[in-house]
């Protein structure tokens, strides 16, 4: 049987996205353009250059922003990686009479408000006398870290099922041995997809960097937000398309991981599937 | 030893991390938002509940409602425009669905003051729009154009739960609602919403949450008249020094937000146990 006709040809939904995607990108695609204008307009594209890009890379306050932000960015995946992973695990296999709360616990930094975190992180650190540095920073960015990599990491452990676990215990494998040769394995694409996922949100954050940084080096985002309120100037498209390169190399690379590992799942599903909504 | 006991030892970093980092800091910020400043600015602990009267003076209580306000106009549009985005993308996307989901997340990567900052040069009174048009018309600092920056921010988040509604969805159920003579009003109001309402409240709290607290859109795109309780939040910690009333308002907006969230983590749950 033959669907009805508006159900066939959904044009009015097909030409809603069109438009959509055209938002969508438009400003997007006027800061990479504009970066490569070799005048100061943000009216008429004059020609090419890359004389905002050198603007950037020539300011070593800028590198060291940029430097800081890399640093941040890496420790912050590695420790939210590795604590995220743990904590999925721990959540999925075992029943604690606190397991519930930490649930919970685990997934309110997901829903809460960046500003109420930054708010609470500054907070902490001047109490506890903790000069704001880097170290604050990524103290901040791992926290609101962590949730994520839980979220998607557990739900590739949920989907795993205990057999295969079970299977390797009754062959005698030790309980660390199973955890080491059979569980993370068999996670490991999703370990490294909310890794990379870290990176970028870590790369990309403002509001946290904000409330927890020192003097300098400043992240980034941190300096951009300083230029934007002086005015608008070119470098700072160049700084963000710089930006853009990184965080999409870097999702694009979790996109792919899967099947660089030859996995058959797909990298969206794995970072975006219903298991993280 | 047990695998449940052998498991629960993975816990203690995330629980400790969790709870020294985040839930003993939120403490900190209801214990401070009692205190006082003394002379110097300094942050005193003590019993002072005037900062919260002062939450709600007659000055600051319009703040307080324009950020509802316009939070629930980000909500409002996002489903508005989001709801058919998704719908297209999941039951008419085929074998491009994947890529279409990351070009709606793709966007999300761009630095959120970056995209910002890029409508000002779209709109802005010396941007493309009105050079390309040769007019003069005033986007910016208007309250339609933070709604604007705050949609245009947080749109993804309204897209991704709708989408894995819509995508959960058996499309055969849309046909069946169009066989029985259904309209395609009827049919969406009867078969395909209630369907997708867990995706609708995902998305609406998703988008609520950070839109509320956001204060980049209103420094931006706004000004002083358009100011949302993120930005009164902000100036009392880096401007005005008033650590004790900027911790109350974030008490007060973490208490009202609250609800919504507790809303958010129990369809979450049931959603987790019913897979």
């Amino acid at each position: 049987m033959k669907p009805p006709k508006d159900f066939d040809r959904p044009r009015f939904l097909k030409a809603f996205t069109a438009l959509f995607f055209v938002f969508l990108f438009a400003p997007i695609v006027l800061v990479v353009l504009f970066s490569f204008n070799s005048s100061k307009s943000l009216q008429n594209f004059d020609g090419f250059s890359l004389r905002w890009y050198e603007q950037f890379f020539g300011s070593e306050s800028l590198r060291d922003s940029l430097a800081a932000s890399v640093q941040i960015a890496l420790v912050t995946m590695v420790v939210a990686t590795i604590i995220g992973t743990l904590l999925a695990y721990g959540l999925v296999r075992s029943r604690t009479r606190w397991s519930g709360g930490l649930n919970v616990l685990m997934l309110v930094p997901l829903v809460t408000p960046e500003i109420v975190a930054g708010v609470s992180a500054l907070l902490v650190f001047t109490q506890v006398g903790l000069q704001l540095s880097l170290t604050t920073i990524i103290l901040g960015h791992i926290t609101f870290s962590i949730s994520y990599v839980t979220v998607v990491v557990r739900a590739r452990l949920a989907a795993l099922g205990l057999d295969v676990e079970e299977a390797a215990m009754d062959l005698g494998a030790t309980r660390l041995d199973t955890f080491r040769l059979i569980t993370l394995p068999a996670v490991w694409p999703a370990i490294l997809a909310s890794g990379l996922l870290v990176f970028a949100l870590s790369f990309d954050d403002f509001v946290m960097s904000f409330f927890t940084t020192g003097e300098s080096p400043q992240p980034l985002p941190v300096r951009i937000w300083s230029a934007i309120r002086f005015g608008v100037t070119p470098t700072i498209n160049a700084i963000g398309t710089f930006m853009l390169a990184v965080s999409v190399l870097t999702i694009g690379l979790a996109i792919a991981l899967p099947r660089l590992l030859g996995r058959r799942e797909s990298g969206v599903g794995v970072l975006f599937g219903r298991e993280a909504a | 030893m047990s695998q449940g006991r052998f498991a629960a030892g993975f816990l203690v970093p995330g629980a400790l991390w969790l709870v020294l980092l985040f839930a003993v800091p939120l403490g900190i910020v209801l214990a401070i938002s009692f205190g006082t400043t003394d002379d110097l600015g300094n942050t005193l602990y003590g019993w002072y509940p005037e900062n919260y009267e002062q939450v709600f003076d007659p000055v600051f209580l319009p703040v307080l409602a324009r950020s509802v306000g316009f939070a629930l106009a980000t909500v409002a549009l996002c489903l508005l425009i989001g709801y058919p985005v998704a719908y297209y993308i999941a039951i008419f996307g085929g074998r491009w669905k994947h890529v279409l989901v990351a070009m709606v997340v793709l966007p999300f990567f761009v630095n959120y003051l970056v995209r910002t900052y890029a409508w000002i040069a779209m709109l802005g009174d010396e941007g493309v729009v009105n050079g390309a048009l040769g007019a003069d018309i005033k986007f910016i600092n208007t309250p339609w154009a933070v709604i604007g920056g705050l949609v245009y921010g947080y749109l993804v988040f309204m897209i991704l739960p709708l989408y894995a509604a819509l995508d959960r969805m058996d499309p055969a159920l849309i046909e069946a609602g169009k066989d029985l003579y259904g309209s395609p009003w009827h049919t969406f109001r009867n078969v395909t919403l209630p369907h997708t309402i867990q995706g609708v409240l995902a998305g609406t709290v998703l988008v609520f949450l950070p839109a509320v607290g956001d204060f980049v859109a209103a420094q931006l795109l706004g000004g002083p008249d358009s100011y949302m309780v993120g930005n009164l939040i902000q100036q009392q910690f880096f401007a005005a020094e008033n650590w004790p009333f900027g911790a109350a308002l974030t008490t007060v907006l973490m208490a009202f937000l609250f609800v919504w969230m507790v809303l958010y983590l129990r369809s979450a749950a049931r959603e987790a146990t019913a897979e």
